[in-house]
């Protein structure tokens, strides 16, 4: 071993490794991050599987509850709720590329309209519940399977906003600036993986 | 595989670490809610050795219950006694030890990185394992989880409030699990030395990297069927009752989709130390480098698509079996490729009969022949007789106990002087590795022939016939768990008494190695750049830039058994 080489290895550092390798950089958090989502991805296909396994089980759905079959769900409030969660997808957007361009008025305007819209999504789910005709929680595995999955995502979007505000409150704090705001990738990944996870939801209680 | 020479190799930047954070001097940050990766690894070391130690009297309590055929606890306490048995052991013994322990303290050096990806999440994840223990422990209180490891409804539904804390308990320690899942993967995609591409990754690394990849994806499911079950039994949600349009075969579906890959959870990374310790303690090569690395990640895939085999009598669909029949048995493919590079890496090779070395073998012997029954149990026809019998029992123990528990003694003896510093008794040791094999094999391989005879599992009195047998087992198993105090004190003595052990006293070849034992807070003082996997023995390290603690890079052994190979 000699350090000739060593030392030619150490001149000739075209990779940037040096500096970045023992701190905890952007794209480690990132992968961290993403593979945290991909986790929680399985949480829920593992409850998706249990309602198709539970509704594979018997021949008519909805289920008969009582010698009655229970209603379906009330699909117009539903489409008009994703609109509003899908619409908060959108502004979330706007407010990351905003912050990238240094443009922190409109950043301040869609952050707050996200926030906004994911209380109101989650207004609209309380709505939904309390006038929901399908009996109870534990009525039947109608109710198990849509209040467990709707009310886990709601229990995302309540954490997403509650993010979203330490995100927002951080930003007024000097935390992030146009270059460094890697708390602000990850809000708004999470906010879309919110988005997305509903998108199946939808489609599984609502359509199919 | 080619030798590097420094005068060939291109320009890799090797990483210049001036940058090196304090050590800690408080007590509290330095021992109990310490980031470093090697103080958690301890912690784990610590506290999974008491489970160990609890679980094995849980165990030995059945076995006391065995030795007559009328019982002598009662079936009720029974029940109990190996549910908690088995929980603990797996959740709270294994995995901890496999992934916290091992993974956390040896990955780490193994890649040249100064400590995980996430020291904070770390530092988390250790602290919901002992609680968790603590909470399962608490349920004998309120009642015990008596349905068995597997928690099968409706009989968990009806179980007292204990099964609802095994539930908190086995939640708690899946989150602990992914967490380190997503640290340690993260870590290995980013943070290994300069030029340490993935097949040039020791193998241990591969193991964990394939065992995260699982704790990460898997333990996520079980968390679902958990909240499930605690939500049925505390609120009366519907899932897994059949009265109230829930099926309980959906609770096998779940459980299982995580247990099965559970059981390379526990497995990879002892594989990963069989993989380190047969190269260094034959002086050769490991043979099939590449095999035995993907074949990690092929068991690992595969694992997730074999869980109902666990369910061929439970009313599943019977288009279902065939499927899973086949694909469970195309894992012994992947299985079988490692079983034989190990024993080609054996081959004409100067074996040291090392303590750390003879469990390796041990291993080789024991696994092989759980992985043979575990195929007599992938078959469905074979599989209709022996479900729920006592060849399930054996079989699961040969794969856990003779696998799993085997690969972490080879683990302790083979990196005890790297975390330690000190050497423990060679000869007690050898001693302590052919009892337990002896031992463990009259405890566990009269089992299968109980079962095929018919005595069922989880019965706490059996048919007078079976009678001689069981006390045989449990004679046996008198004397395998008495050979783990030979470890235990081994290991007392040799922290204050233990012959000083250098930095490398096998004359391994991978990074862990280079420095002191034990590696002091930062690690590597400068990070090596990285040529060629470590097991070229005969030729230099594949290391440079390296500030090697002085005698780690000679290579020369220090020979325990006295025994000098010829060469």
């Amino acid at each position: 071993m000699t350090t000739a080489a060593v030392e030619h290895g150490h001149g000739g550092d075209a990779h940037g490794h040096d500096e970045v390798i023992y701190q905890e950089t952007r794209d480690m958090r990132l992968l961290g991050f993403v593979l945290f989502l991909c986790s929680d991805v399985v949480l829920f296909s593992a409850f998706v599987f249990a309602y198709l396994y539970l509704r594979g089980t018997i021949d008519e759905w909805p289920p008969i509850l009582n010698g009655h079959q229970l209603p379906r769900l009330d699909l117009p409030f539903a489409e008009f709720n994703s609109v509003v969660l899908f619409g908060s997808g959108v502004t979330m957007h706007h407010a990351l590329e905003n912050w990238k361009h240094g443009k922190k008025g409109l950043f301040d305007v869609f952050m707050g309209a996200t926030i906004v819209l994911g209380i109101m999504f989650l207004c609209g789910q309380a709505y939904e519940y309390s006038h929901a005709a399908i009996g109870g929680w534990s009525s039947s595995i109608f109710g198990a399977s849509f209040f467990t999955l709707t009310g886990m995502h709601g229990f995302h979007v309540f954490c997403g906003v509650v993010y979203l505000a330490i995100l927002w409150w951080q930003t007024k704090k000097g935390v992030y600036d146009t270059g460094h705001y890697f708390g602000l990738t990850a809000g708004t990944l999470y906010w879309h993986f919110v988005d997305v996870i509903w998108v199946g939801l939808f489609f599984l209680f609502y359509i199919f | 595989m080619a030798v590097a020479t420094p005068t060939t190799t291109p320009a890799i930047p090797h990483a210049v670490l001036d940058h090196i954070h304090p050590e800690p001097q408080g007590f509290i940050r330095k021992y109990i809610f310490s980031i470093d990766h090697k103080i958690i690894a301890y912690q784990y070391f610590i506290t999974a050795g008491i489970f160990f130690v609890i679980a094995g009297l849980l165990a030995e309590m059945i076995r006391i219950d065995l030795l007559k055929h009328t019982g002598v606890l009662t079936p009720n306490v029974y029940n109990q006694v190996y549910s908690v048995h088995g929980s603990m052991m797996v959740w709270l013994v294994i995995i901890p030890f496999v992934s916290g322990a091992f993974g956390n303290y040896v990955m780490p050096l193994q890649i040249g990185a100064r400590d995980v990806a996430f020291p904070w999440l770390n530092l988390a994840a250790f602290w919901m394992f002992p609680p968790a223990g603590l909470i399962l422990l608490a349920s004998f209180a309120f009642g015990a989880p008596d349905a068995g490891w597997t928690e099968y409804p409706p009989i968990s539904l009806q179980a007292p409030y204990g099964t609802s804390m095994w539930c908190m308990a086995i939640f708690l320690i899946g989150i602990s699990s992914t967490l380190t899942g997503i640290n340690f993967l993260v870590t290995i995609f980013k943070m290994r030395a300069p030029g340490m591409t993935f097949t040039r990754m020791p193998l241990f690394v591969w193991a964990s990297a394939a065992t995260a990849g699982l704790n990460m994806v898997a333990t996520t499911a079980l968390a679902a069927a958990l909240l499930a079950l605690f939500l049925e039994r505390q609120f009366g949600v519907p899932f897994y009752d059949p009265t109230k349009g829930g099926s309980p075969i959906l609770w096998q579906h779940m459980f299982w989709f995580y247990s099965h890959p559970a059981v390379y959870i526990m497995i990879l990374p002892a594989f990963g130390i069989i993989s380190e310790v047969l190269p260094t303690f034959s002086r050769k090569p490991i043979f099939g480098y590449k095999m035995i690395a993907f074949s990690s990640v092929a068991i690992a895939l595969l694992g997730f698509m074999v869980w109902a085999h666990h369910m061929f009598t439970s009313g599943m669909a019977p288009w279902l079996q065939l499927p899973f029949m086949i694909i469970t048995m195309l894992i012994a493919i992947p299985t079988g490729i490692k079983i034989f590079s190990w024993m080609a890496t054996l081959w004409g090779g100067s074996i040291e009969f090392s303590a750390a070395c003879l469990f390796a073998i041990g291993f080789l012997i024991t696994f092989s022949l759980g992985g043979v029954t575990g195929f007599f149990l992938a078959a469905v026809p074979a599989d209709l007789h022996e479900h729920g019998t006592y060849f399930v029992v054996g079989h699961i123990h040969y794969v856990l106990y003779g696998g799993s528990v085997f690969g972490i003694f080879a683990g302790l003896y083979y990196w005890w002087p790297k975390m330690t510093g000190r050497m423990m008794n060679e000869r007690v040791g050898q001693l302590h590795a052919w009892i337990t094999f002896v031992a463990f094999n009259c405890t566990f391989l009269p089992m299968h022939w109980l079962g095929l005879l018919g005595m069922p599992r989880r019965v706490a009195m059996y048919d007078v016939e079976y009678e001689f047998w069981n006390q045989v087992i449990s004679i046996s198993s008198f004397f395998l768990a008495a050979s783990t105090l030979l470890i235990m004190g081994n290991m007392l003595w040799s922290l204050k008494n233990g012959k000083k052990a250098g930095p490398n006293p096998w004359g391994a070849r991978t990074l862990e190695w280079m420095i002191s034992s034990p590696p002091p807070y930062y690690n590597f003082k400068k990070v090596p750049a990285v040529l060629a996997a470590p097991y070229d023995f005969g030729n230099p390290l594949p290391y440079v830039g390296l500030e090697a603690e002085p005698g780690a890079m000679e290579a020369t052994p220090q020979h325990t058994t006295g025994f000098v190979p010829a060469h």
